[in-house]
């Protein structure tokens, strides 16, 4: 039991990761990666959304209708992302980053990570391990999030979490870095990355 | 039980659909004071940067009690104005009422199709006057606040903010402290239609790189649609306030001369 539950927080971090291998959540891990506090809080909100919304239907598993089972989960991802939503836009810290990220936090309930790991996992299994697989998803998910940040606010604005790391050197901030293609370009050298190392993802 | 009857996918989806609605709701409610509070002193510090009191960082980092305190030290009176620039009602200093860009934008629309409309006047201790404005970029709304000097034509300084323009171009109105640099010295041509221009391309500049038309400066490469929207935006709420500035300018004007005397 201990090694499966181990399997299920580490797969999703590195071997199944959400972005890389699964390429789910693309969208939004271009968007929203402009700048570091923004990814980071990104980051957090989906696990939050993944994690307790596979809590909760997996607690109900086993009274939802077969039929109407994607509107359920619909239903309660939708509740999820908007009581995150709301909770960002109440406090004093949180409310400059949420009106930075704009309509992304509500489009978390498109992000295919949270049905896919819902209707992957969280239907077919005990609530404690599905909290964990959707926390453990949306940990992947942020990693990659933050690492994108990294390169992308680093060269795009100069700075990190908006401290300034190169702009005192004189660095030009780089205008391409900023705009979503980058993203793109970023992630593709991610995947290259991990496909090297782990062979067994690569195509014969 | 025989989870697939339709009874029972009707009488779990509508218990399912109740429950979460409550919690919605009763979440909403209960934090909707904290949300208006943050969002009055964004738009505070929002006119308290465009007016020069400060960076738009200090007052993040100073957090909502210290700008409404350091508003409501500066304020000297706000009240808001028709269409033929009189004073039609007075805003609450007390409580530091301003108009949220949700008043705003049901006065643009006023604006836009020639009603009866009542626009919001800041007029600061040091005699700076701030005005909001409010119009369509390319996503979503736009708007800010443009701070004028005791003159009522020279800008002091302005800042705007946008709901959805693109990260790295139009949201450079909000980002760009060179953009909204820009706008300081220029003058507002109140008599005219277009009371300020920003354009493409570049406004006219002298071999100092000053800018030679007084409401002119440059718009934002690789953002025209924000520019554009940008600009009418100002076009249309600094044309609603041209009758008051043009009635207070001459005020101005006549206090200088007696200062001179």
């Amino acid at each position: 039991m201990d090694k499966k539950m181990k399997e299920t927080i580490l797969n999703p971090i590195f071997k199944g990761n959400p972005i890389t291998v699964l390429v789910l959540g693309i969208c939004s891990s271009l968007a929203v990666t402009v700048t570091m506090k923004g990814a980071l809080v990104m980051a957090l909100s989906v696990m939050v959304v993944t994690g307790i919304s596979s809590l909760i239907l997996s607690c109900l598993r086993k009274t939802i209708p077969g039929r109407v089972r994607i509107i359920v989960q619909l239903v309660v991802v939708a509740m999820m992302v908007i009581l995150v939503d709301q909770i960002l836009k109440s406090f004093e810290v949180t409310f400059p980053i949420d009106k930075q990220l704009s309509v992304y936090i509500s489009l978390i309930i498109t992000n295919c990570i949270v049905m896919g790991r819902i209707e992957a996992f969280a239907l077919a299994n005990k609530p404690i391990p599905s909290l964990l697989d959707g926390l453990a998803n949306g940990a992947g998910y942020g990693m990659i999030l933050l690492i994108v940040a990294f390169f992308r606010e680093l060269l795009g604005s100069g700075t990190l979490f908006g401290i300034d790391i190169l702009n005192r050197f004189g660095y030009v901030a780089n205008n391409l870095v900023i705009l979503p293609p980058f993203a793109l370009i970023l992630l593709g050298c991610i995947v290259w990355v991990q496909r090297s190392i782990q062979k067994d993802l690569q195509e014969k | 039980m025989n989870t697939n009857s339709n009874l029972y996918t009707v009488i779990y989806t509508s218990v399912v659909v109740v429950i979460v609605a409550g919690v919605l709701a009763f979440v909403s409610q209960s934090l909707k004071d904290r949300q208006e509070a943050n969002e009055k002193a964004e738009t505070i510090s929002q006119m308290l940067t465009a007016g020069g009191f400060g960076t738009k960082s200090d007052f993040q980092a100073m957090g909502n009690a210290k700008v409404l305190e350091t508003y409501a030290s500066e304020i000297s009176e706000a009240f808001t104005v028709n269409t033929e620039g009189q004073k039609v009602g007075d805003l609450d200093l007390a409580s530091c009422q301003v108009f949220s860009p949700k008043q705003l934008k049901a006065q643009n629309y006023n604006i836009r199709d020639g009603k009866a409309f009542a626009i919001p006047v800041f007029v600061f201790k040091n005699g700076i006057t701030v005005v909001p404005v409010y119009g369509a970029g390319l996503w979503g709304p736009v708007w800010g606040y443009i701070a004028f000097n005791n003159d009522g034509v020279s800008i002091h300084g302005a800042y705007f903010d946008h709901e959805s323009e693109t990260a790295g171009l139009g949201a450079r109105i909000k980002d760009d402290p060179s953009f909204q640099a820009e706008f300081t010295d220029e003058l507002a041509d109140f008599s005219s239609a277009n009371v300020f221009d920003i354009v493409k391309g570049g406004a006219p500049k002298d071999e100092n790189g000053k800018s030679v038309i007084d409401n002119q400066i440059d718009a934002i490469s690789g953002a025209t649609m924000t520019s554009r929207g940008l600009d009418a935006a100002i076009d249309t709420w600094l044309g609603a306030y041209s009758a008051y500035f043009l009635s207070t300018k001459g005020q101005g004007n006549d206090s200088n001369a007696e200062k001179e005397d």
